[in-house]
């Protein structure tokens, strides 16, 4: 049967990438169906109940500022929020939130549910229709059709997904759903790089069984933090803490005495895993004069007991498993609701993408998520986002659009995707950014937000709270740089109180704000500095890009220098076997990855400065023959 | 339409360190920029310009003609300016540091031209050489660069970097995973890290001869008996009546010191005061001055009479030179002795005749050669150049990396900055490459 109509675009896939993506296609405009196999599942929080952390905090700021549902609906169900880093400086300050599963997914099946140009459907995706290298509908498992211009394809680790507990394995999706092979097989079919990884869980222990008078109490930050730009701890339910435990001699001996029945160390499990984030028993093996190691208890809602062991993930069997989670401190009696286990999954290798996130193949076919080989919920959200949006931007005629690395994490990501493809599930550190500096949680908004309006995704009520944001922090920035300070009048002793010392001439109160050790409030108790209160979010943001400005100016050389070939575009049926001087080694690279600019090409490894100079009069030469032949 | 004029590239295009005149080029956005910088304004467009080329403070290094080249009407489509200058090596290498600090980059080889064809400036003909040249100078290149040279330089650089990825990783662990329970890392031991780094980096600097020959040039101290004719000589190689000589036992009184260009390097001669026995209180101060003078040498000549051979004074003198000091008996006066004999130099005698200038080229290349010059092929000189320009900003960096270590996250983007100074010499070495080692060092992930 052919359902009537045609979408602009349809989302396969409702997780965090999946729902992002249909939000953010909806408020450009665009006609949107959201498929998943179940409409129960949406914004489901398979793993962790946890939202941000390092780098990720900073993704779901971004998603914020371009008006997503992330951050939101982590402020709407967040048990527990820390600032991690936060006696360090503000680029590396992050936001985490330990939230209520259930909480969490309605916040965002309410949000989808609301949206205007959003149909939901719960049907599963068993076929995606191609013609003539280009996509225009999906059929599922019940034979339906669905027409679309362009489809998001968003199917985390479902596809062909297999779990392992154990020796023993089954076929099966995340947290006790269905696989999606059907559509595995189909991909397959397309010769799209296709690899396979793995990634694993711990056992869920009962939290009426842990004594938790014995074990370590980490309650939340106070004053409690706020994660998007427009919330407020308001919005906040009930506040409670997660609890620290730790590995032993003991628990350490249970595992190396299982190994013998671990799939890992069989070698049954044939996909990839992440250096980070190992599983319990890799920690072991690896580390192994390592007498302990800290094991997180978090709270997986307010209406459960269940709780979440964080970092103990395991593959190991489960009589072995009951045995490790025992032998720690105030899991003497642990009972474990659910097992933990180990799933390989296909990805799509993303070499194979635009910086769109479309498929180099398949035209108006877009990959985000888990789907690429990244892991976690932010990297899951923020490709959604910017997947759905460039699906809108196709539909309605206009250019794709993706932050350049010195723009976003979104743009690093996407970035490092497309250049580098991937071996291991891809997660986000800072460490990763080479512009850290300027990629912080608290410029966010600024950086982004205008661009969200510019595509129609990003609301009134945010638009004018963030011009009003942004007009408070030039106003002030104009008046400390006017304000002067004479050393004449300023008493010597709160100077030294002040800024450390006595000035030997004029500064005005922006220079004053740079030094180090100077804050804004310290600044404002200076004679005639102080002219009324103003927003502590808009004084914040001075202080910082006060004390930021020498090190962003910096680095504006090195980012024109990086970012000049950026906008030199490659034909896409180049054979780079056919460029001169290039050895076979960047050819075979070349022909691999198909760059769509001069600056990928110039970022994937081994590709040398000389390789970019070949390939710029390649090109070139091309162009003036073109040229010569017009006349 | 200009691809790349985000960059401004700078370069020696006159050979190296031969000839009068040394022209240096500049392409790109920052041209106007450092012409006021350099000669305090932007020259009239495609006139000679005389012009001071002033340093930092305004001082003035050179004088020379300026001819500013204004965008699209250039060799490369961008704005040029070219600085013609002295020859000497010392005094472009100076000018070329200045551009860089104001924010050019060095050109890779065959750079300008490539622009040019980019910015339509070159036929389709002349555009077939240009992937020639790319091509000829990246094997050039490739077989000056780190990996193909070997011995303590190589070796040092490698153990630098090492040391620096260690901190590196120790430094982004704590910023990317605070969560972990990583054994506390303090300030002091980071510092302490850093100061090793610096150290290390000082040796290889310092040891890297050519490149403290460039920068500082060789000290070289003339000695001898009297009246064997060390003024004379060093008259001759500076060309110019400097030295006070007369046949009057002991009139080199006090150290004179004259310097000499060759091939790029300076030498600084010292005339020193004829080492003899004597009562006169004031030429005993000028023995015992350059005795002094002889202690802190790259290289003694010691200059005896041809004619007469190495005499027992002669001796005395040789034995005085610290041990490691290189040395070089010149015998002079060769005019005086028979033709066959003043031919038998080698790489511890040589003979001249400051009187006629036989010998004194040769006399010259020994110095060189003794002092650690190497004659390279300008590819391999300026890959040297490179590395050196290299080390010098991974030293800039570290030194503000110890100012600013109260703030972790700037510590950190000195620390970035260095090696990706350092990535000119080594090769790539990515964020993620740095994940790894962290991933291998500590475990990370809960």
């Amino acid at each position: 049967m052919n359902f009537s109509g045609i979408f602009d675009v349809i989302v396969v896939g409702g997780g965090h990438a999946g729902t992002e993506a249909a939000l953010v296609s909806a408020r450009a405009g665009c006609k949107t169906l959201l498929l998943s196999h179940n409409i129960e599942t949406l914004g489901q929080m398979s793993c962790n109940p946890s939202i941000g952390g390092i780098g990720k905090g900073h993704l779901v700021r971004e998603i914020d500022a371009l008006g997503g549902a992330m951050a939101l609906a982590a402020d709407e169900s967040g048990i527990q929020f820390r600032i991690l880093n936060s006696s360090k400086g503000s680029a590396v300050r992050a936001t985490r939130a330990q939230a209520d599963r259930l909480l969490y997914k309605q916040a965002i099946r309410r949000r989808l549910e609301n949206q205007e140009n959003l149909w939901l459907f719960q049907q599963a995706v068993d076929d995606v229709l191609i013609d003539q290298e280009r996509v225009y509908g999906v059929v599922t498992n019940l034979g339906l059709r669905f027409s679309a211009k362009t489809i998001v394809l968003t199917a985390g680790t479902f596809l062909s997904g297999l779990i392992h507990v154990g020796m023993s394995n089954y076929p099966a999706g995340r947290a006790g759903d269905p696989p999606s092979i059907m559509l595995a097989n189909k991909l397959r079919d397309l010769n799209l790089p296709v690899g396979r990884l793995k990634t694993g869980t711990p056992p869920r222990i009962d939290g009426r069984s842990i004594d938790y008078s014995s074990i370590t109490e980490q309650p939340g930050d106070n004053p409690v933090p706020v994660f998007s730009f427009m919330g407020s701890s308001t919005l906040h339910p009930k506040q409670v803490s997660c609890w620290i435990t730790e590995t032993n001699q003991k628990t350490h001996e249970i595992i190396r005495k299982g190994l013998d029945r671990s799939p890992l160390y069989t070698g049954v499990i044939k996909g990839v895993g992440p250096r980070y984030c190992p599983s319990i028993e890799d920690k072991i093996h690896r580390f192994s004069d390592k007498p302990s190691h800290q094991i997180y208890l978090e709270p997986e809602g307010l209406t459960t007991n269940e709780i979440y062991p964080n970092g103990i993930s395991t593959s190991l069997p489960f009589d072995v498993q009951v045995d490790l989670v025992r032998s720690m401190k105030g899991l003497e009696n642990a009972h474990i609701i659910r097992p933990g286990y180990s799933i390989e999954y296909d990805y799509y290798n993303p070499h194979g993408l635009k910086n769109s996130l479309e498929s180099k193949y398949i035209g108006g076919l877009f990959f985000a998520g888990q789907i690429n080989g990244t892991t976690g919920y932010e990297e899951a959200a923020a490709q959604g986002l910017l997947a759905g949006l460039n699906a809108a931007l196709q539909v309605k005629g206009c250019d794709s659009w993706s932050p350049l690395r010195n723009e976003a994490y979104l743009g690093v990501m996407v970035d490092d995707l497309i250049t580098h493809g991937v071996t291991e599930p891809y997660r986000m550190f800072t460490s990763r950014a080479e512009y850290r500096l300027q990629l912080r949680e608290d410029n966010a908004d600024l950086r982004l937000t205008e661009i969200g309006r510019k595509f129609g995704i990003v609301d009134e009520q945010r638009w004018s709270a963030f011009e009003k944001k942004r007009e408070a922090i030039t106003k002030e920035q104009e008046r400390l740089k006017n304000t002067w300070v004479n050393p004449r009048i300023l008493p010597a002793e709160i100077s030294i109180e002040v800024l450390g010392a006595p000035i030997e001439r004029e500064y005005s109160l922006l220079e004053l704000l740079r030094r180090p050790g100077v804050d804004y409030s310290g600044l404002m108790t200076l004679p005639e500095a102080y002219t009324g209160e103003i927003d502590a979010k808009v004084a914040e943001q001075v202080e910082i890009q006060a004390k930021y400005q020498g090190y962003i100016e910096r680095q504006h050389t090195e980012i024109l220098r990086s970012n000049q070939h950026e906008t030199f575009e490659l034909p896409s049926d180049i054979d780079y076997f056919l460029v001169r001087g290039l050895s076979i080694e960047v050819q075979q690279k070349l022909n691999k990855y198909k760059p769509q600019t001069i600056g990928q090409a110039a970022r994937i490894s081994g590709i040398t400065p000389a390789a970019i100079s070949l390939l710029l009069v390649y090109i070139k030469k091309g162009f003036n023959e073109e040229i010569q032949k017009s006349v | 339409m200009s691809q790349l004029n985000a960059d401004t590239i700078v370069a020696i295009s006159t050979a190296q360190g031969r000839g009068a005149i040394g022209v240096i080029r500049i392409s790109g956005i920052l041209s106007k920029t450092i012409a006021v910088e350099i000669l305090g304004k932007v020259p009239e467009s495609k006139v000679a310009n005389y012009s001071n080329f002033l340093d930092i403070n305004g001082s003035i290094l050179d004088k020379g003609i300026a001819i500013f080249f204004p965008t699209p009407h250039s060799y490369t489509g961008e704005d040029i300016l070219e600085l013609q200058g002295h020859g000497g090596i010392a005094i472009q290498k100076i000018l070329i540091d200045r551009c860089l600090t104001l924010g050019a980059r060095l050109a890779e080889p065959g750079e300008f031209t490539l622009r040019a064809f980019l910015n339509n400036k070159l036929d389709l003909v002349q555009a077939e050489g240009i992937a020639d040249l790319i091509e000829a100078n990246t094997t050039e290149a490739a077989r000056s660069s780190i990996r193909s040279l070997t011995g303590e330089f190589s070796l040092q650089i490698r153990s630098l970097l090492n040391d620096l990825i260690n901190l590196r990783v120790l430094v982004e662990s704590i910023l990317d995973f605070p969560e972990e329970d990583l054994d506390q890392i303090n300030t002091q031991h980071l510092l302490f890290l850093l100061n090793n780094l610096q150290q290390c980096l000082q040796r290889v600097l310092d040891q890297s001869k050519q490149g403290s020959l460039l920068r500082e040039g060789a000290h070289i101290a003339i000695a001898g008996q009297t009246n064997v004719g060390k003024s004379s000589l060093l008259n001759r190689i500076a060309g110019d009546d400097i030295a006070l000589v007369s046949d009057i036992h002991g009139t080199t009184r006090d150290v004179i010191k004259q310097d000499i260009q060759i091939k790029g390097v300076t030498l600084h001669f010292f005339d020193t005061a004829g080492l003899r026995n004597t009562d006169d209180p004031i030429e005993l101060m000028g023995i015992q001055r350059a005795k002094q003078m002889i202690s802190k040498s790259d290289l003694v000549l010691l200059i005896i009479d041809a004619s007469l051979g190495l005499m027992i004074n002669d001796v005395d003198i040789l034995q005085n030179i610290p041990d490691g000091i290189p040395r070089l008996i010149v015998h002079n006066k060769s005019d005086l002795i028979s033709l066959e004999q003043s031919k038998s130099s080698d790489d511890n005698h040589v003979f001249v005749s400051a009187k006629t200038g036989a010998g004194v080229d040769h006399l010259l290349n020994v110095i060189l050669k003794l002092v650690g010059w190497r004659d390279l092929e300008s590819g391999c000189f300026m890959a040297r150049e490179r590395h050196l320009i290299a080390l010098e900003q991974a030293r800039k960096h570290f030194e503000n990396a110890s100012n600013v270590i109260c703030n972790i996250e700037f510590f950190a983007e000195e620390l970035r900055s260095s090696q990706q100074a350092l990535n000119q010499i080594t090769g790539e070495y990515t964020s993620d490459d740095l994940l790894g080692e962290i991933f291998i060092k500590f475990c990370i992930g809960k």
